[in-house]
């Protein structure tokens, strides 16, 4: 069952020097308690699409296009919730219907009356009618959603753990305070001791001493402010973490810890978990599935198994090779030439042509799409290597 | 934080022993003897003598240097030509406290006003109201205080005539009151009688200062909200309800009588009287000085929201009123705090112009009635005490700036 | 490494003035984007050809407001009309009494003693410059200098210079200005422009403006190319003047500004209170008579605003314009408060 779903979706930021296009027409879906690891060079995109996830973008940014659903079970109780807002309705699979997107403008009774989108049409669509019993899932669109909406879904729905982990403490407050304002603001019905028992729990889930939520960030180590930030984006049993660079401010044996343990929460709470790397291998100790970003675009996604025993892209075998293996035979390690490509002007065709060495005439010249090479993986490449 | 004080109070004995030398260099860079600043034609001749004993005039430089400064520490200041007999030190804890008073309500007025607005417009950068609010601050910041200070008067005070033109006390009404609780008052219109009732309102001041204070630290103590209202809202009940009291039955009755009495007067009247008299002065020093705390706002309003902290904020889902107010703008709060306490220590400085304008007899008018009237003992007796209560504001400052950020302990 | 010095190319000034240039450029664009440091530098640009225009003023009011028979007939001299200080003159229009409210002949009217305010207005603004640039100079210099020196050097000369600073800091400035200025004319000694100057730089530029020139400074000095500069021979005072002070300048630069604002401010405020008396005519002094007079507050309404409204203005804008004009370069210095 899909948890989010993501769709064509293009930001762009405005900065002096030109429209830097960071983000450009990335698709993806994520099941529930699914992990998936996005990897790429610096400057890729990644932290940008971990950004538009939870729209916690600049005054410069702006989604230009594209859909992001965040699915939940249907329940007729909280349909009220969702009127007004844009929706994607996915009928029961043995209902044959096709799954609607458009704003959810009434309720009549045991029915929901939805306004598909116009999409260049000049007459308005018909509404469309679906009655409770026929919808399994419903998918909020968070592109279109107002702040205030949007400030319920970060952190209950979906939460993130921050690459500048080290700074994401705000220093005049002690730490337990600042995971109790989460809870307090997401779940106003929880008391205050209620809440501080739970960060207790989570701090010994963390493997942090409870007695810590009394003191300030700064009297915590590098691993331990990490930890603690784990907790806090435990805090709210949100259904899906964003991790971004999770530890790479760490040394490599608590670097280690860290990530096994995270790997276990998720399986024991069943949460899905979005992982941000440059570092395929830590993404391939964590996730079920690897989608690589290069110049603001998905080249590739597929299985971890898939993508190491048979990764389609070249940039994707360029990233593999250029990080040492322990496990597997001795080989050179080898440098991807060439630089990263601007994103204000980005090369024509494939944006990664000038530095391939499979590169041909229509590569320069004409967009690869996502194509499937085989179940469980799809690339972006004239001349796939597989 | 105990060994942290003594180390600064330490460094602060020090710096005021260079400031001392420095201001005895100016005198004795003079033409003339030192003693020549204490004494002038008037002085009669058996006090001459004293002086010049007490300054150890004709002595060694060093020996000078010792007597000037021993006599600077132990505030023994001299007397003052224009005010003679009366001591410098008499004069100076006389007009302190009315200096104090008004500056630290204006400073604390100032402050909140510009805190708010610098946190607004470092917050929704861009807008016109940004523009706006720093063209208008900078022209208020820089704005040549007398004149404003008397385009304020003639607005106020002579076209709509809602305020008093200038002063301390009203000149119709004091000099009817013969007694005030166990005090009686000098013929000259009461200036002693004004006293006793202004230094009851500085007390009650600084009391429900300090209630309240307390009770503000002490629901910090609670995470319910509701149980913070409750503390501070019961201990403002209280301070208001104790102050009314006190002022209508517990410090005494006043005595009206003679050919100015006009009307039977309460003591909270005086009171009255006093208070109205600092309304203008304080929305003058309000509109000259909050734009310095506005623009410094938002500067580090801007930097704070850079902070890390504050997408992860953002990211926990808090509304934008609780990033702004309880992430960005406290830690933008840490060095304007510091600002506020040392534009506090220059607060005698900055009293100058306006306590001259307004005619309200504090230590900057002091200062500036006797540097036009070359009364140099009390010239020099306020510079040395301005040194003073600037460096112990300093203090205060560091001590400030640690309570408000948890990373520095002194130790 | 000398080797390299040698071969050096001899347009390497060149290529630096170049660099400079592009700098100065670069940081020109985006002071033109804030439109706070452009009012500043507008309002600025107009006082200062107000003091330029002054020389030629009684001049051109010959020719526009005069008819040549009369003044040929009366004799009478401009210049004498026109004079700030003494005014004036044989002018028929001002036997009817003073102050003269505006008119063609005197277009800020006349004060109360005879002299055209115009006349004072523009007289006063080249010597407020003066004052205000020779000032600030001097506490920049001075901070510029001792923050270089005191984080290059470190040790005893920082600590020395740094409690000097922790001293100037607490020193109530305007009360000090008061103080001086009364010994200096107790002592009889002439209370000039540039004396006051002298006196404003030296009270400020020990003062803060060195702590934070010289935290900037200790941030160039771990630079790289200080270290390379050093391994390759460079003496400590060239390291200092040509890498650490010219990285320290934009800087002071700014600080320059705000403390033209200061000294401006206290000169103005010093003769308004009737404590420079060397100085015949300033803005400050024009008030000064206003106020004393009773030409504020002593009459109803705001009659006489010719009087006393220009030279507060004036102040006023003057002050205001070098402090945009520093919040604006703030904007370059600090790329913290940039917008992205």
């Amino acid at each position: 069952m899909a948890l989010l779903e993501v769709k064509d979706l293009s930001m762009h930021y405005w900065t002096r020097k030109g429209e830097v296009k960071a983000v450009d027409e990335v698709g993806f879906s994520l099941e529930k308690g699914e992990s998936l690891g996005l990897v790429g060079e610096s400057g890729c995109g990644k932290t940008s699409m971990a950004l538009t996830l939870l729209k916690l973008l600049p005054e410069n940014a702006k989604i230009l296009k594209g859909h992001i659903f965040f699915y939940k079970e249907f329940q007729p109780q909280t349909a009220n919730a969702l009127l007004g807002e844009m929706v994607n309705l996915v009928p029961q699979k043995a209902n044959g219907r096709a799954s609607t997107l458009g704003r959810l403008t009434r309720i009549e009774g045991e029915k929901l009356l939805v306004q598909p989108a116009r999409n260049g049409a000049t007459k308005a669509p018909s509404p469309v009618s679906f009655s409770f019993s026929e919808i399994a899932q419903v998918g909020l669109d968070l592109v279109p959603l107002r702040e205030e909406r949007m400030q319920r879904v970060r952190w209950k729905g979906i939460s993130m753990i921050f690459q500048a982990a080290m700074n994401s403490w705000n220093p005049v407050y002690r730490v337990g305070d600042q995971i109790l304002e989460a809870m307090q603001t997401h779940l106003p019905k929880t008391s205050v001791q209620q809440s501080k028992k739970r960060i207790a729990e989570l701090f010994q889930m963390v493997g942090l001493d409870p007695r810590m939520m009394e003191r300030y960030p700064h009297e915590y180590s590098g691993g331990m402010k990490q930890r603690a930030v784990i907790a806090m984006a435990l805090s709210c049993d949100p259904e899906l973490i964003i991790a971004d660079e999770p530890t790479t401010a760490l040394d490599v044996i608590v670097q280690d810890k860290i990530l096994r343990e995270m790997r276990q929460i998720q399986k024991q709470l069943h949460m899905s978990m979005i992982y941000i790397s440059h570092d395929i291998a830590v993404i391939a100790e964590v996730s079920e599935k690897i989608g690589v970003m290069y110049g603001g675009k998905l080249v590739e996604l597929a299985d971890t198994q898939t993508i190491f025993e048979r990764p389609a892209h070249p940039y994707t075998k360029a990233l593999m090779s250029s990080f040492p293996n322990l496990k597997g035979e001795k080989k050179k390690l080898e440098a991807l030439p060439g630089e990263p490509p601007d994103l204000i002007s980005p090369p024509t065709g494939c944006r990664f042509h000038p530095r391939c060495p499979y590169a041909t005439e229509v590569c320069k010249e004409k967009d690869p799409v996502l194509e499937v090479r085989q179940p469980g993986q799809v690339a972006a490449c004239w001349n796939p290597l597989h | 934080m105990a060994k942290y004080i003594l180390k600064r109070l330490f460094q602060i004995i020090l710096t005021l022993w260079i400031y001392l030398t420095i201001v005895f260099l100016l005198l004795y860079l003079q033409p003339g003897d030192i003693t020549s600043f204490f004494i002038n034609n008037r002085t009669p001749p058996e006090v001459r003598e004293q002086i010049k004993a007490q300054f150890g005039l004709n002595k060694p430089i060093w020996e000078q240097y010792t007597n000037v400064m021993t006599n600077f520490v132990t505030l023994n200041l001299g007397v003052s030509f224009k005010e003679y007999p009366r001591p410098v030190w008499d004069i100076v804890t006389e007009r302190m406290p009315r200096t104090a008073l008004l500056f630290v309500t204006a400073a604390i007025i100032s402050f909140c006003f510009g805190f708010i607005l610098g946190r607004l417009i470092g917050w929704r950068r861009g807008a016109a109201l940004e523009y706006v609010s720093t063209v208008s601050g900078v022209f208020l910041w820089t704005v040549f205080t007398p004149w404003f200070a008397l385009l304020m008067i003639w607005l106020f005070a002579f076209n709509f005539q809602w305020f008093p033109l200038k002063g301390f006390i009203d000149q119709n009404l004091w000099p009817g009151v013969q007694q005030v609780a166990d005090v009686s008052c000098d013929l000259t219109g009461g200036t002693n009688c004004a006293n006793f009732v202004f230094n009851h309102i500085l007390l009650t001041a600084l009391v429900v200062t300090l209630i309240l204070g307390a009770a503000f630290i002490i629901s910090r103590f609670f995470a319910e909200q509701r149980t913070r209202w409750l503390i501070n809202g019961s201990a403002l009940a209280i301070t208001v309800i104790g102050v009314f009291n006190y002022w209508s039955n517990s410090i005494g009755d006043v005595k009206v009588g003679g050919i100015f009495a006009t009307r039977p007067l309460s003591m909270m009247d005086l009171a009255g009287d006093i208070l109205y008299h600092m309304i203008l002065p304080i929305i003058t020093l309000t509109l000259i000085s909050f734009a310095g705390t506005m623009l410094l706002t938002r500067n580090t309003m801007l930097e704070s929201l850079r902070e890390d902290y504050i997408m992860a904020a953002r990211a926990k889902g808090l509304p934008d009123k609780a990033v702004r107010d309880r992430h960005a703008a406290r830690n933008a709060l840490l060095p304007v705090a510091t600002y506020f306490v040392i534009g506090l220590a220059l607060s005698v400085d900055g009293s100058i112009f306006i306590e001259k304008i307004f005619t309200w007899k504090g230590m900057g008018w002091t200062l500036l009635s006797s540097a036009t009237d070359q009364d140099y003992p009390v010239i020099i007796g306020a510079l040395v005490f301005t040194g003073i209560f600037a460096l112990f504001a300093h203090l205060a400052a560091d001590v400030l700036y640690a309570l408000l950020d948890p990373r520095i302990r002194y130790d | 490494m000398q080797v390299t010095t040698k071969t050096l190319p001899p347009s390497l000034w060149r290529v630096r003035m170049h660099l400079w240039l592009k700098g100065m450029g670069q940081s020109w664009s985006t002071f033109r984007e804030s439109p706070i440091g452009v009012t500043g530098l507008v309002i600025i640009v107009f006082f200062g050809l107000l003091g330029a225009f002054y020389p030629i003023y009684p001049w051109f009011m010959g020719k526009i407001a005069w008819d040549q028979e009369t003044i040929q007939k009366e004799g009478i001299d401009l210049n004498i009309v026109y004079n700030p200080i003494f005014g004036v003159g044989n002018d028929p229009l001002l036997i009817k009494g003073f102050p003269q409210p505006p008119s063609l002949r005197h277009p800020l009217g006349t004060n109360a003693d005879g002299p055209d305010v115009l006349a004072q207005i523009m007289y006063s603004a080249s010597r407020e410059f003066l004052l205000g640039m020779m000032a600030a100079l001097i506490t920049v210099i001075i901070g510029t200098f001792i923050g270089a020196v005191a984080a290059y050097y470190g040790g005893w000369i920082d600590t020395l210079f740094m409690r000097l600073a922790d001293v100037f800091v607490l020193f109530p400035p305007i009360a000090f200005l008061v103080v001086v200025s009364a010994l200096v004319q107790r002592a009889g000694i002439e209370m000039t422009h540039m004396l006051l100057a002298l006196i404003l730089g030296l009270l400020f530029g020990f003062g803060s403006i060195t702590i934070v020139l010289k935290s900037q400074a200790l941030t160039i000095k771990v630079k790289p190319y200080i270290e390379a500069a050093r391994v390759a021979g460079g003496s400590s005072f060239h390291i200092i003047f040509a890498h650490i002070i010219p990285n320290i300048l934009p800087l002071s630069f700014l600080y320059m500004m705000f403390n033209v604002t200061t000294a401006i401010f206290s000169e103005a405020a010093l003769s308004f209170f009737g404590l420079l008396p060397s100085i015949n005519m300033s803005w400050g002094l024009m008030l000064f008579r206003a106020h004393t007079q009773g030409w504020i507050l002593g009459h109803q309404g705001a009659f006489y605003w010719w009087v006393w409204m220009p030279p507060g203005l004036a102040v006023t804008l003057l002050c205001s314009a070098f402090y945009l004009v520093g919040r604006g370069l703030d904007e370059i210095v600090n790329p913290r408060l940039r917008k992205r």
